[in-house]
């Protein structure tokens, strides 16, 4: 056994370090989950780079040089978002990164970036915390968590005329950020939230919560979170005879809630970041060229968004005349005219272009409502 | 509200209590915690599921569709339970006492690992079950969850039946109090054991099935909590004893319930595990169990 | 015991070498990876206390190591240099790891397992429900606070291969710890008790110090390792301290061979280390795969050779002898 590890070890020193390139490529870093629980959104994200990269090459927009996507997997894992990072950093010819998708994953690899100057540009990161780190070499494409809690506390007032609402979050650093926002908003505007609680993801059983909210007759129950526990949620408060309407984020909108909460699902609502790509008039290329490429899939909540931050770090790439040291000032003046409209990023580099979009579910699928 | 947290308590509490069956029988027997238990629930859950979807008539939820169901995830869930035990645990039975834990961690790993990979990844939702609620002083009570207690019960009941009238049964308490004697009386203490580890894991694999159906959704994850707090509820109850784990079934529901509603819903399984715990510290021998000596 | 000498010095001489052939072709994933090996390894060190000299099952060590971690990024954001904060970590974890063993190490082996499990459970829902400390599941640093930098005299660690090196420091402190009280008396003393409680305590052992003396030193191995980790990565919250970390470590020991400190390395180098290594090679779709190997190994390494694959002399003499004696 020692004489193996011996050999072993001495082989290692012999392989490290043997990496081959190709000069001609300049590469751009997809990095999302691939695999997990929620695969599905890291998979179209692919998809989306990867549309964006082809068209790029078939326009010929860099002569003798060829763009590559390289496709990273964090599994929404904040550790394997580090290791992936290193990895990424490792390779002098990736240009910038697209991703991650959960700023659990975007906050911890942005700082490892950082030390390299590498441009990060996330498409579905939503935590404030991620552009206030001070990092110069951080954009964000999509609205922030802040933005949607409030934008749904707003549309709670003003078009539901809701007087008093329950808040309930579960514990991740996205639930509970936009329920604080969410909190935030609804005291300043209209008057203290009857209750504040927490549930522990992977949980099932609410009703005991639910039960207590019960008492305090609320009007509407904002939950920020994802759809598992949403679709729990509202199916148990109709068990226990609660009729208050729920209100729920981006991670909620998602059609497995209907498929969960069953007729318990009708009524309710989610915000949704941005404009539904249906009602983009720019993105119908986008839309076509994703349907007959990949023919039978749905689109999956960031896949634009992805698509359209590649179309913006290919864009910088390629107007710096490929030099790393340049594409994060580049991308603090761009105004870049997309299938999202005019992006263009503020000091800490998220985007003016913010939109939230507000879906009510009928007849088991989600209807736009503004 | 009280007599609402009471209904929710309980129904919880019927599900540990099946639950905690599984993990006090084999604890009973061979001294040992089938840590795998856990993942034969989930699994029952995924059995009941694929019953109810691969045959349209049981969606429907007849009666007869039903029996078949509950039929199939018993006798499924039961025969993987005794081949866990074969395949992972017999070899050990002379090894150090430690050995069968972490042989069932290994197999605990793995069985989740595959409905993850092979199955799916993702919650998946149950067909709808109709049901009729009822009003009783204000509280909210259906007929799944009524169901789901009377059921347990009965199950329960008929098991402690078994243990204490059958031959069956008297042959297992033999082999329980001591495997070397039991044999010398002519008692197969392998088949008691396979015995053993089939019943816990019917009534864990229905447990899963029912809890699919309560909550309308289930996913490859969903056994380690309710498998840690049924553990609890069997020590709470006395672990070996039959009747202490239903009793420490409902307790736990109970308590879990409560504390969720009146003190803080986050933090109720920090007072779950608190109480489990303060059991063990101060009475391992639960609140119905009698004390064994360490076997030295 | 020529090759195992052989084996000791070609592995030294790899730890050092590895990482500036790994540096010199900008390979900084690699370089991390052995970092988080180096972490691994220092924690199953330190779990080899509990598991393999004294046999007592923990199934929650991941509990201390986020202790350790949290401590370090609490007091370093208040301004505590590193070398300060190292001590400190080491009395509050061992502090902690008291005050759980000195209740619970009475009870018998399996009862302990499940207590540890519920006490790592309990640590991971605290660090995401005690907002005002923790910072909750947004993990700390708050936004605005850092973490200082580690300096020794003057020079500052920046890059991972700093940290690595930083990380070998105190790998090769605990294995040295650790080999030594294992030969020691005291060792001598766990042994006895992991084998035969009884007889540990006529042959005028006071088993139930020892066994809190192993508990509570193996515990701030735990917390060394994770005010190191938490200073290098910077960033911790409460989801990397889950379950199935511990469990992991587990696996890593009865793999490795518990007991035996070389085993303990190995383990922590084929858990953590080979599917890191391959994943370049395999692609990231084969990581799904991982832990359903090692649960398999897991079982199959308890049944056909429970003393793993690189056993403790000791030990191995043991089964053998355990072996011929039934």
């Amino acid at each position: 056994m020692y004489k193996l590890i011996s050999v072993l070890f001495l082989g290692l020193i012999l392989i490290a370090g043997c990496a081959k390139q190709d000069k001609n490529v300049i590469k751009v870093a997809l990095a999302g989950p691939l695999t997990g629980d929620i695969a599905a959104m890291g998979q179209g994200m692919k998809k989306a780079i990867e549309i964006a990269v082809e068209e790029a090459n078939q326009s010929g927009v860099l002569k003798d040089k060829k763009f590559q996507a390289v496709i990273f997997d964090d599994r929404a894992d904040p550790k394997e978002a580090v290791s992936v990072a290193n990895q990424i950093v490792s390779d002098p010819q990736i240009y910038g990164i697209v991703g991650h998708l959960n700023s659990g994953c975007s906050i911890p690899a942005s700082q490892i970036y950082a030390k390299y100057n590498l441009v990060i540009i996330t498409p579905a990161s939503t935590n404030p915390k991620l552009t206030q780190q001070g990092l110069k070499n951080v954009f964000r494409v999509c609205t922030t968590d802040d933005v949607q809690g409030s934008a749904a506390a707003n549309y709670v007032i003003d078009k539901l005329k809701i007087k008093n609402v329950s808040i309930i979050h579960d514990k991740t650093p996205y639930g509970q950020g936009i329920a604080e926002n969410f909190k935030a908003t609804f005291e300043n505007r209209k008057d203290k939230v009857l209750s504040y609680d927490g549930i522990n993801t992977g949980d099932k059983d609410f009703k005991a919560l639910l039960t207590k909210i019960k008492t305090f007759k609320p009007q509407l129950i904002y939950f920020g979170g994802v759809y598992s526990e949403y679709g729990l949620l509202s199916k148990q408060a109709k068990e226990l005879g609660l009729n208050a309407v729920f209100f729920s984020d981006d991670g909620s909108s998602s059609p497995e809630y209907i498929k969960i909460a069953g007729s318990a699902s009708e009524g309710n609502y989610v915000s949704m970041i941005g404009i539904p790509p249906a009602k983009l008039k720019k993105a119908k290329a986008f839309l076509d060229t994703f349907a007959s490429k990949y023919p039978g899939t749905d689109l999956q909540p960031y896949d634009t968004y992805t698509y359209e931050t590649s179309k913006i770090l290919i864009d910088a790439i390629v107007k710096t005349n490929m030099d790393k040291s340049k594409i994060a000032d580049y991308l603090a003046t761009v105004k870049f005219d997309g299938i999202l409209g005019i992006t263009s990023f503020d000091a800490n580099g998220d985007t003016l272009n913010k939109s939230i979009s507000i879906y009510k579910a009928k007849n088991g699928k989600f209807e736009y409502c503004e | 509200m009280f007599i609402q947290q009471l209904i929710n308590g309980l129904t919880l509490g019927s599900i540990y209590a099946l639950i905690a069956l599984g993990y006090t029988m084999v604890y009973g027997v061979l001294l040992m915690i089938n840590f795998a238990h856990s993942e034969i629930f989930m699994i029952g859950a995924y059995i009941g599921l694929w019953a109810l979807t691969a045959i349209p008539a049981f969606a429907s939820f007849t009666i007869t569709g039903f029996i078949i169901t509950f039929l199939v995830v018993l006798l499924f869930s039961g025969l993987l339970a005794v081949s866990v035990e074969k395949l992972a645990y017999k070899p050990l039975r002379q090894a150090p006492r430690l050995s069968p834990l972490i042989s069932a961690i290994g197999v605990s790993i793995v069985l989740q690992n595959l409905i993850m990979l092979f199955v799916s990844n993702q919650s998946m939702p149950l067909p709808e079950f109709k049901t009729t609620r009822y009003q009783i002083f204000s509280a909210e009570v259906d007929t799944l969850q009524i169901f789901i207690f009377c059921f347990s019960i009965a199950l329960m009941l008929l098991l402690n039946l078994f243990i204490s009238k059958t031959k069956f049964g008297k042959a297992m308490r033999a082999t329980a109090h001591s495997h070397s004697v039991s044999q010398l009386m002519g008692i197969n203490s392998s088949s008691m054991i396979a015995m053993v580890f089939f019943i816990g894991g019917a009534l864990g694999g229905i447990a899963g099935m029912l809890n699919g159906m309560y909550y309308g959704s289930i996913k490859y994850n969903m056994g380690f909590f309710p498998g840690i707090k049924a553990f609890t509820a069997a020590v709470l109850g006395g672990i070996g004893n039959v009747k202490g784990a239903m009793l420490g079934g409902f307790l736990l529901g109970l308590i879990e319930t409560f504390s969720a509603g009146y003190i803080s819903s986050q933090n109720k399984d920090v007072i779950t595990f608190c109480v489990l715990i303060l059991m063990l510290v101060f009475k391992p021998t639960g609140i119905l169990g009698e004390n064994v000596t360490e076997k030295v | 015991m020529k090759f195992k000498n052989i084996a000791i010095i070609t592995a030294f001489i790899t730890a050092i070498v590895l990482p500036l052939i790994m540096q010199a072709s900008a390979n900084y994933y690699a370089i991390h990876v052995l970092g988080l090996l180096g972490i691994y390894a220092i924690l199953c060190v330190g779990l080899n206390i509990t598991i393999g000299y004294t046999g007592l099952l923990d199934l929650g060590f991941m509990a201390f190591y986020a202790i350790g971690a949290y401590i370090g990024i609490i007091l370093s954001a208040k301004g505590i240099s590193f070398w300060y904060i190292i001590p400190i970590s080491l009395f509050i974890g061992g502090t902690f790891r008291y005050l759980l063993g000195a209740p619970v190490l009475r009870l018998r082996g399996d009862y302990l397992a499940i207590v540890t499990l519920a006490f790592g459970e309990i640590t991971r829902l605290l660090l995401n429900n005690l907002d005002f400390l923790t910072n909750g599941p947004k993990g700390l640093p708050r936004v605005g606070e850092t973490v200082l930098p580690i300096s020794i005299f003057s020079f500052t660690l920046r890059n991972d291969i700093h940290f690595y090196y930083l990380i070998v420091f105190f790998l090769a402190l605990a294995i040295i710890v650790s080999y030594r009280l294992e030969h020691s008396r005291l060792g001598r003393a766990f042994v006895a008790i992991r084998e035969d409680e009884t007889a540990a305590e006529l042959s005028g052992i006071n088993v139930s110090n020892t066994k809190l003396l192993a508990f509570v030193i193996s515990g701030m191995f735990g917390s060394l390792a994770g005010t190191i980790y938490a200073h290098w990565i910077g960033f911790i919250s409460p989801e990397s301290f889950t379950f199935w970390e511990s469990i992991f470590l587990v696996c890593m020991l009865v793999i490795g061979g518990m007991g035996s400190i070389s085993g303990a390395i190995l383990g922590a180098f084929i858990l953590a280390g080979i599917p890191e290594f391959l994943r370049p090679v395999l692609g990231s779709g084969f990581i799904d795969y991982r832990m359903l190997i090692f649960g398999l190994l897991l079982v199959v390494v308890i049944i056909f050779r429970p003393q793993g694959l690189l056993p403790s002399k000791r030990r191995n003499l043991e089964l053998r002898m355990n072996k011929n004696s039934e």
